[in-house]
């Protein structure tokens, strides 16, 4: 792992609008990413966490230009040259493409299911106007190094397990040779059993190819094992980044606490959940005023809803977004169960 | 355990579906006994037949072909009732379903209806297996919406489910399976679609509400950590079988099927040194029409041998503890 980042992200967002009636009268926006910052160096993993719809995916999507961001820099320094993927050409995303390549959640609906897994994995090449028989012998040569045989080669999806395919989806991410990976919640779907396998395979391409990822997840164990570097998201909003370390062991912000404190612990021994957090993650319709997490945050104060924080630097390349980041003690007595025994008599 | 008691006891049972491409057996051999008030936890991977067991208790799988016996002891000193034997569609199910043994479904959205707002829903629920005037199941269903922790019940009652989020249509199924106060409630990877602060959310409201109703609970999960947390004696299945039976603690510290072996190594921990290689189980789960003959497990297990082509034998290793699996046999 080098210092030299591979991927900037400046000031990133994307609102979408929301319509309603028979008008489709723009009633407001989801900011479903929110002027998001973050950098990641040749040969880490960038782990991106948080709960469903707090905008993993739009950024990932951003990243490849599957959606167009409103605002910000996405910097992609390639081997010979730096592209700004937010403005850069069709042109200009051929080779971006060749660069960088994205894993998608779900191994059944993400491969078209009239293709063969040779033309599945070898659709970038022809997207880089790669011939057939040259694309077909890379395909050959790739299927063993994500641990699949040859015969594999001719067949559908749906002769295929979900871990297979998933190995599958990334062979063809793989087969341009990119440096850079993006993988959203790419074992999400697959069995427990199968998990490990495709995880194990993520590291080993890493270490051999020197790979960088972008690597999405909601299960914060498989990215505490898997990353250099954590970030967390809230509603749109970056609130912490820092090294797996520093997010893991000395986190700084009340939400990354709350969704630590509630990952279980596969232990029967070590019952006593530290913390439940309360209430839900709020409509991004219409996100709490000040900081978005007030709603749910037992530290709230006044100042909270008032006004929002800046994501500061607390040393170390570790990032906060909380007023209170220098002084709060996270510490579990503080985190007392709130969410206890409801009462039953009202 | 002190006085255990068992309130629902399962014996061999079998469920199979006849389908053009061949004969599914979803469910082939799985014994089982819930004791009152403690929760059992069924453990296993996509499509080892979980929900097929689950549904096979409240006779919901009127096509199958179901064999074995599920007794279920009632309250008091009443003979034990083998649903089994029941009619699928008879009176005397209907009475026990939702009234004795209730079910939280694995996907709430489809089994809330959208046309009806949820206050209906829970009343039409309680008027099913209890006299109560319109106000008394009204005030009923209000109490159960509180209980389950959903803010404002009152005004809540006139939503409908497309209003709710997951975590909040997942405790209305709650309220709905505990308005009747039931004995027994099955919940079906209640918590897999939510995220983990919800998931804590419901696991603790569950744990709760089991204690304050002295319920039963089986818990069925693909996920180990909720087995951990939640379970007091636990049943792991593969493809249809039972591969191990044990208390909780017992399984986790002592585990002895090469399958339950390999998946306990093979969770992350918050012990597991970073980036290293996890450890792993070869291949993945069969297809069940193709599950090959003998030990299901056979083809994965790092400890296989000529004896695992003919159907393994349960092995005790306490009085709560087993194995289905050759390698503690002696040839
Ligand atoms: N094409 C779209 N049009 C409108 N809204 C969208 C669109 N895509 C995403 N959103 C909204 O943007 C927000 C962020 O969605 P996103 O899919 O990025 O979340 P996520 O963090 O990936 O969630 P999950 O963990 O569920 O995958 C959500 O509120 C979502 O409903
Ligand atoms: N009604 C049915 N007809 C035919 N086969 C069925 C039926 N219901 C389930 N099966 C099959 O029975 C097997 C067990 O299914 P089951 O739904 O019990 O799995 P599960 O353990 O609950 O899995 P998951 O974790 O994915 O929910 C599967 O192979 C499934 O395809
Ligand atoms: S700014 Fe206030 S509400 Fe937001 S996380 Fe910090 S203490 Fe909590
Ligand atoms: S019976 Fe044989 S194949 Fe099956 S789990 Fe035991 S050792 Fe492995
Ligand atoms: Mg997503
Ligand atoms: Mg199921």
């Amino acid at each position: 792992m080098s210092d030299t980042p591979i991927l900037q992200v400046e000031n990133l967002s994307k609102f979408f609008p929301v319509q309603r009636g028979l008008l489709r009268r723009t009633v407001g926006h989801v900011k479903a990413v929110n002027d998001v910052s973050f950098a990641v160096n040749k040969g880490e993993c960038l782990g991106l966490v948080g709960e469903s719809g707090c905008g993993k995916t739009t950024v990932a999507r951003c990243l490849l230009r599957l959606v167009e961001p409103d605002q910000g820099r996405i910097l992609l320094h390639g081997e010979q040259q730096t592209f700004d993927i937010a403005s850069a050409s069709r042109k200009e995303m051929l080779d971006v493409r060749r660069q960088m390549q994205i894993i998608f959640q779900d191994p059944f609906s993400s491969l078209d299911p009239r293709w063969r897994v040779t033309d599945v994995i070898a659709e970038p090449l022809m997207a880089q106007k790669v011939g057939r028989g040259e694309a077909g012998r890379r395909v050959l040569e790739i299927l063993p190094t994500v641990g699949l045989g040859p015969h594999f080669a001719d067949r559908f999806p749906h002769e295929l397990s979900g871990g297979e395919r998933q190995r599958v989806s990334i062979a063809r991410a793989l087969i341009v040779s990119p440096p850079l990976v993006v993988a959203d919640e790419p074992v999400s779907a697959l069995d427990v059993s199968v998990r490990s396998q495709i995880i194990n395979l993520l590291l080993d391409l890493q270490s051999q190819m020197n790979l960088t990822y972008v690597f999405i997840a909601h299960d914060l164990s498989i990215v505490k094992h898997i990353s250099h570097r954590i970030a967390v998201m809230y509603l749109g909003r970056l609130v912490e980044l820092g090294t797996t370390q520093q997010v893991f062991e000395d986190c700084k912000h009340p939400y990354t606490k709350a969704l630590l404190a509630s990952v279980l612990i596969p232990d029967p021994t070590h019952r006593e959940q530290s913390y439940v957090l309360e209430g839900e993650v709020p409509s991004p319709l219409n996100p709490p005023s000040g900081c978005h997490f007030s709603t749910r945050c037992p530290f709230a104060q006044e100042q909270c809803s008032a006004e929002e924080p800046e994501l500061r630097d607390m040393g170390g390349g570790h990032w906060v977004r909380c007023h209170f980041a220098e002084e709060l003690d996270l510490s579990e007595e503080i985190f007392a169960p709130q969410f206890d025994t409801p009462t039953a008599s009202n | 355990m002190p006085n255990s008691q068992p309130i629902l006891e399962v014996h061999d049972l079998h469920v199979h579906f006849k389908m053009l491409a061949g004969i599914v057996r979803a469910v082939d051999g799985v014994d089982f006994t819930v004791e009152r008030g403690r929760c059992l936890g069924i453990v296993g991977e996509s499509g080892c037949g979980k929900s097929v067991t689950a549904r096979s208790i409240l006779r919901l799988l009127p096509s199958s072909d179901t064999s074995g016996q599920i007794l279920y002891h009632p309250d008091g000193d009443g003979q034990p009732i083998d649903l089994v034997g029941l009619d699928a569609k008879g009176d005397a199910i209907r009475a026990i379903r939702g009234k004795d043994i209730a079910m939280i479904f694995q996907e709430p959205m489809t089994s809330l209806t959208p046309v009806y707002t949820i206050g209906e829903q829970i009343m039409e629920s309680i008027r099913q297996h209890q006299n109560l005037s319109e106000e008394e199941s009204q005030e009923l269903a209000i109490s159960m919406l509180n209980k389950v922790g959903i803010p404002d019940a009152e005004r809540r009652f006139a939503d409908y489910p497309h209003q709710m989020s997951g975590g909040m249509r997942q405790r209305v199924m709650i309220a709905i399976a505990l308005c009747c106060e039931p004995r027994i409630l099955i919940a079906d990877e209640p918590t897999t679609a939510l995220d983990v602060t919800i998931q804590a959310q419901i696991l603790r409201l569950i744990r709760s509400l089991q204690q304050d109703l002295d319920m039963s609970v089986i818990m069925i999960t693909h996920d180990l950590a909720v087995i951990a947390q939640l379970a007091d004696f636990v049943v792991v299945m593969y493809l249809g079988q039972m591969a191990e039976k044990a208390p909780v603690v017992e399984l986790f510290q002592d585990p002895k099927h090469p399958y339950t072996q390999a998946l306990l190594r093979s969770i992350v921990r918050p012990d597991t040194p970073p980036r290293e290689q996890l450890h792993s189980i070869s291949g993945s789960v069969p297809d069940p029409r193709n599950a090959p003959s003998g030990c299901r497990f056979r083809n994965r297990c790092p400890s296989v041998h000529d004896r695992c082509v003919e159907d393994p034998p349960v092995v005790e290793f306490g009085p709560q503890h087993s194995a289905t699996c050759w390698l503690y046999v002696d040839d």
